[in-house]
């Protein structure tokens, strides 16, 4: 009984669905100017948008330029000095990278006597030497020796390799 | 006529300027009067001539520290500069200041501005490795035309680490006992096969 019922529901609304729809000749025009009065409201709001495309096209540009991701001939790494000096009170390591300046390049001691200090250094020779109580001088027994010694105490060199060298 | 008067005023103005900071360098202020003198007008040669003054300042800074004398401070700087002159007239006037430093390690070590000249066409990157282990070498008792040929030998293919490698196995052989020149001898030829295994 309640299946009879629904399937003539049904067939009622399927009849109203079939009437044909009356609508007046204007209707179309109508729509179209609807849309396209939307499309001018709408047309500021994408010049506004071109700015976050500008932005990331120069910063685009920028990292070219600038390549970040590359390695600089300014990046210093970390060199470690040591020297063994048992007795010493003080040792300073002082060469080019530090202007031959004892203040700048102090080392510290270990309880054995072993001296050691890291400088950051760029790509490069340098030529440098250990200053032992602030009157003795030494090379770096691990270190080549610099042939081109002008003042008669002894300096070694180091080279680091990287880019830039 | 104007114009003219006008570039060499701007000329004067850049000269003086150049000048004025080199004067207001506070490193200078390490150096005694006169020695600044000496030492600043080699140094204002050297740039003109476009050749890095950094190196200069640095060897008279050394200097003092040292307690060297004036004379022997100079001397030492306008020695440097003059190097580094004849280092660039064999590397070219493209050379950076690490491989110009480098190539006076190299000619103080004996090798020649051939040897030099020689790397540069040998080698199409940075000298300043090949040349600062060919210097490095010689530091160790190699002799010098040994250093050269080999370091030549690997100029064209090898890697910086490569050279610093190499020049580290020498001077342990060194270190060892073996006689500087076989050592050289030895590891290069150890080198060249590692380089091309297929060969017996």
């Amino acid at each position: 009984m309640f299946e009879h019922a629904d399937s003539e529901i049904i067939e009622r609304v399927i009849r109203q669905l079939r009437k044909p729809v009356a609508m007046d000749s204007g209707f179309d025009a109508r729509v179209m100017r609807e849309i396209a009065a939307d499309t001018e409201v709408s047309r500021p709001r994408l010049r506004l948008g071109r700015w976050p495309w500008l932005a990331a096209a120069a910063l685009f540009a920028a990292l070219l330029i600038a390549h970040p991701w590359s390695q600089r001939a300014d990046v210093r790494p970390d060199y470690q000095f040591v020297l063994v000096a048992p007795n010493a009170a003080s040792v300073a390591l002082v060469g080019d990278f530090n202007d031959w300046n004892p203040a700048r390049s102090p080392m510290r001691a270990t309880r054995a006597g072993i001296w050691a200090t890291v400088v950051p250094l760029a790509p490069g020779r340098y030529h440098y030497a250990f200053l032992v109580n602030g009157v003795e001088w030494r090379r770096d027994p691990a270190a080549p020796a610099a042939l081109d010694d002008d003042f008669g105490s002894p300096s070694s060199v180091v080279t680091v390799v990287g880019k830039g060298s | 006529m104007r114009s003219l008067a006008a570039c060499l005023g701007l000329m004067g103005c850049v000269l003086l300027s150049v000048r004025s900071a080199a004067a207001q360098d506070p490193r200078y202020q390490r150096l005694d009067p006169d020695t600044r003198a000496h030492v600043s007008a080699v140094i204002d040669s050297a740039r003109t001539v476009g050749l890095p003054t950094e190196p200069l300042i640095q060897r008279a800074l050394e200097g003092v520290l040292k307690g060297a004398g004036s004379d022997r401070i100079v001397a030492a700087v306008r020695r440097l500069a003059v190097d580094l002159g004849v280092a660039r007239s064999a590397l070219g006037s493209g050379a950076s200041s690490a491989e110009l430093e480098a190539g006076v390690a190299a000619l103080r070590a004996g090798a020649t501005p051939t040897v030099l000249a020689q790397l540069r066409e040998h080698r199409h990157q940075s000298l300043t490795v090949a040349l600062a282990v060919l210097a490095d070498l010689a530091a160790r008792g190699v002799p010098v035309d040994s250093a050269a040929a080999a370091v030549l030998v690997l100029a064209p293919t090898a890697r910086d680490a490569d050279l610093v490698e190499f020049r580290r196995a020498v001077e342990r052989d060194i270190a060892l006992g073996a006689p500087p020149a076989a050592a050289t001898s030895v590891r290069l030829d150890a080198t060249a096969r590692a380089a091309a295994p297929g060969r017996p």
